[in-house]
């Protein structure tokens, strides 16, 4: 038994070695550094003196990193149904469709994820931009008012279109072949038993799809918390508020303005936050 | 001016006393050197003696970071030079992105370049970090007299330690396309009143198609320019503390007036240096732009010479007519050498030749538009290239001599402060709301005062409103 672990662990070594180099250590890293804050004297360079849990206590009082938090939440309330809904109908008209033109379809759908997400950002950048977005052109042939998709309270739906743009192609393939794994028979049986379509898609495939919905759900989920490319390629564009997204807050707190304990801490509530919203699901989803 | 021959040559011998015709030729001749300073400065361009400033031994290689283009067919120059140090130009993005990158490498204590490139705005903050070397302690000192007095306030704030050396400048002017002007018969103003007047003209005339200029709704330091120009002063240390006056009537005076042309639609509020902002100076729907003298030479360069020889350049306009003409100025940059770098006397003698040399600085304004922040640079009459950009893409205008006297009017005790990387954001919130009409003027720089005042007191600086 002693010998196998021993194997075990010789293997796991370079998942290990990366793991601890990149991960583990940045994250005790913040952890480290959050518990410094500067003192100032005069006009010099500021002394990191231990300040305990000062840089918590600042975080849950700093209304702009709350305000940001509440952009998240919005942001995956109405993004992450909209984009699984979304990516659930195209695998299912995937999976009836055939031929050629399926997989054209399934190329598609896909390609925007094989994009960079800062290049997606960038050619979304463009068609934002109020002049000259053909979307405002198309709007403005109907003698419709233009849309400033960059404007203070527009600006999250501009991202979420996006995310939602880059992902659903993602979760369609997810899911699709999910859908392959459905055994034949069991759509023979319920086609002798009089089921129609709508029939097998709500009884037979919806339900098989949810274990896999739950874990795209989960990633979806936390992949909202760290938001922060889309939004920080479009920031050159227009104004768009420094905690839109609670990772370009608290990136802008460490990079812009140098404060790198008060960053950690933010960085470890953050999360925290996630662990704490997403471990009872994925311990449900493990035991099962 | 650097005068060739010395006032002292004209000095009578202190043994006699001076007849009438020494005394007659010496003043004849010092007025005749202050009448004629472009012919006095050619012969004389300026060079700091580089050897003073002795570069460690052995084979060296700088890592320099920079986002002007081209730096590196300076840098085959100073190699030549100076064969035993190689120079590695790396652009890694420009502004904001490289100073992030510059601040991770200073918190981690390594990875670095030796030398950075780094706005005059920005540096304050980057001096708070400690990561910067005193270049006064490698001969920078002795190089003062060779840059434009206000550049070398900015690298030197408390007058003793020396930040970084003054790489440009960008002293301000109203850059107008003439076509646009002759066509709907407006005037170039010289007064704020005026230009309000023109726009008001062109916006009457085009049914508000066609706007007199931009206001860049998301750069701080463009409206600081203007302000500055109007004598205002945004930050200031004095002993342990400091003083922020975002909201001073000089502020709102110059605020206010944009916010009017804002409200009745006779400007454009589009962010600049987007696609956007380009295309509409290109298809003439702006008829002009209050520019930085890089302005003229990045518009020609993302224009791709469309409306190429159109374009004229006007000194900045005045509130008063009887004031001394005064100038504000947005961007320049310097070039500093960081603590982590193992070579800080060749990196400092890189810094000072590269703005200081004739060759570098001359060139950086013919090919790439960066206007020098060197005195004989300044008054270099090779500085003027007709068939050069930016002077081909103003039509041959002296465009460097409008953009020189306008260098000799700006103020020189103007200084920044360590959060304003905190402040440059926070303005685009504010300005935001001012577009969208929730907040007058004086709301929008009450709250950019009050908001930067939190963020610098949080951070544990002695601060307070003025």
């Amino acid at each position: 038994m002693r010998r196998y672990r021993k194997t075990a662990f010789l293997f796991l070594t370079p998942f290990l070695a990366v793991f601890i180099a990149f991960y583990l250590a940045p994250v005790g890293y913040a952890l480290y550094l959050s518990l410094f804050i500067r003192k100032r004297i005069g006009v010099g360079p500021p002394k990191e003196v231990f300040g305990g849990l000062a840089n918590y206590i600042r975080a849950v009082q700093d209304t702009d990193f709350l305000n940001g938090l509440k952009n998240m939440f919005v942001f995956g309330v109405v993004q992450v149904p909209v984009m699984l809904g979304l990516a659930i109908l195209l695998a299912l008209l995937l999976q009836q469709s055939r031929g050629f033109f399926m997989k054209i379809c399934r190329t598609a759908f896909f390609m925007p994820y094989g994009i960079p997400t800062a290049i997606g950002a960038l050619v979304w950048g463009y068609l934002y931009s109020a002049n000259l977005s053909p979307f405002n052109q198309i709007l403005q042939a109907f003698h419709q008012g233009k849309i400033d998709f960059l404007s203070p309270a527009v600006v999250l739906f501009s991202i979420a279109n996006i995310v939602t743009w880059t992902w659903t192609g993602y979760n369609m393939i997810t899911l699709f072949a999910a859908l392959q794994n459905i055994p034949s028979d069991l759509y023979e049986a319920a086609r002798v038993d009089g089921a129609k379509t709508w029939d097998i898609v709500r009884r037979i495939q919806i339900p098989l799809l949810l274990p896999t919905l739950q874990i795209l759900f989960i990633f979806s989920v936390i992949g909202t918390s760290q938001l922060f490319t889309e939004a920080f390629v479009l920031r050159p564009l227009g104004y768009l508020a420094d905690n839109i997204t609670p990772n370009l807050y608290l990136y802008l707190t460490a990079a812009r303005d140098a404060n790198y304990g008060y960053a950690g801490a933010l960085a470890i509530l953050l999360a925290l936050l996630i662990f704490a919203i997403s471990g009872p699901f994925l311990r449900r989803i493990a035991s099962r | 001016m650097n005068n060739p021959i010395t006032w002292r040559s004209f000095l009578p011998s202190p043994a006699s006393r001076p007849s009438f015709p020494v005394l007659f030729w010496a003043i004849a001749g010092y007025v005749c050197c202050q009448l004629i300073p472009t012919v006095g400065a050619e012969s004389a361009y300026q060079e700091p003696d580089y050897s003073k400033l002795k570069p460690e031994s052995g084979p060296i290689t700088l890592e320099v970071w920079t986002w002007v283009v081209g730096l590196d067919k300076a840098a085959r120059l100073f190699e030549q030079a100076y064969p035993d140090i190689k120079v590695h130009v790396n652009n890694v993005g420009g502004g904001p992105s490289e100073y992030q990158k510059v601040q991770t490498a200073i918190k981690a204590g390594s990875g670095g370049p030796d030398v950075a490139q780094i706005e005059y705005d920005f540096l304050p903050s980057f001096i708070a970090t400690e990561g910067l070397t005193d270049l006064s302690k490698y001969g920078a000192a002795d190089v003062k007299s060779f840059f434009v007095p206000w550049t070398w306030g900015q690298v030197s704030p408390d007058e003793k330690a020396v930040y970084g050396i003054p790489q440009d400048s960008g002293p301000m002017a109203f850059l107008y396309n003439k076509k646009i002007f002759d066509q709907y018969g407006l005037t170039v103003p010289t007064t704020w009143d005026e230009f309000a007047k023109q726009a008001e003209k062109l916006a009457q005339a085009t049914g508000g198609k066609v706007k007199l200029v931009d206001f860049p709704p998301t750069h701080a330091p463009w409206f600081i320019s203007l302000a500055w120009a109007n004598g205002a002063e945004l930050f200031k240390a004095q002993g342990d503390s400091w003083t922020q006056s975002l909201n001073s009537p000089a502020c709102e005076k110059v605020l206010d007036f944009w916010a009017d042309l804002i409200k009745k639609k006779y400007v454009a509020t589009i962010p600049d240096f987007t696609a956007e902002f380009y295309n509409a100076v290109g298809s003439g729907q702006i008829a002009g732009s209050i520019e930085a003298a890089w302005g003229p030479g990045v518009l020609a360069a993302s224009l791709n010479d469309k409306t190429s020889g159109e374009w004229q350049v006007a000194p900045l306009p005045q509130w008063s007519k009887d004031q001394p003409f005064r100038a504000g100025n947005w961007g320049g940059s310097c070039d500093v050498v960081l603590k982590q770098s193992k070579y800080p006397k060749a990196a400092t003698l890189f810094c000072v030749w590269l703005n200081a040399a004739k060759g570098p600085v001359l060139s950086n304004w013919t090919s790439y538009g960066i206007f020098p922040a060197s005195s004989s640079g300044l008054a270099s009459p090779d500085l003027n290239q007709p068939d050069k950009n930016p002077s081909k893409f103003c039509g041959g205008q002296n465009v460097a001599q409008v953009y020189s006297d306008a260098s000799k009017a700006v103020n020189v005790d103007f200084a920044w402060s360590p959060w304003f990387a905190f402040a440059n954001d926070d303005y685009n919130k504010q300005i935001a709301a001012l577009i969208s009409g929730s907040v007058t003027a004086k709301q929008a720089l009450d709250a950019w005062q009050e908001d930067s005042l939190k963020n610098a007191a949080a951070d544990g600086y002695d601060v307070k409103g003025k």
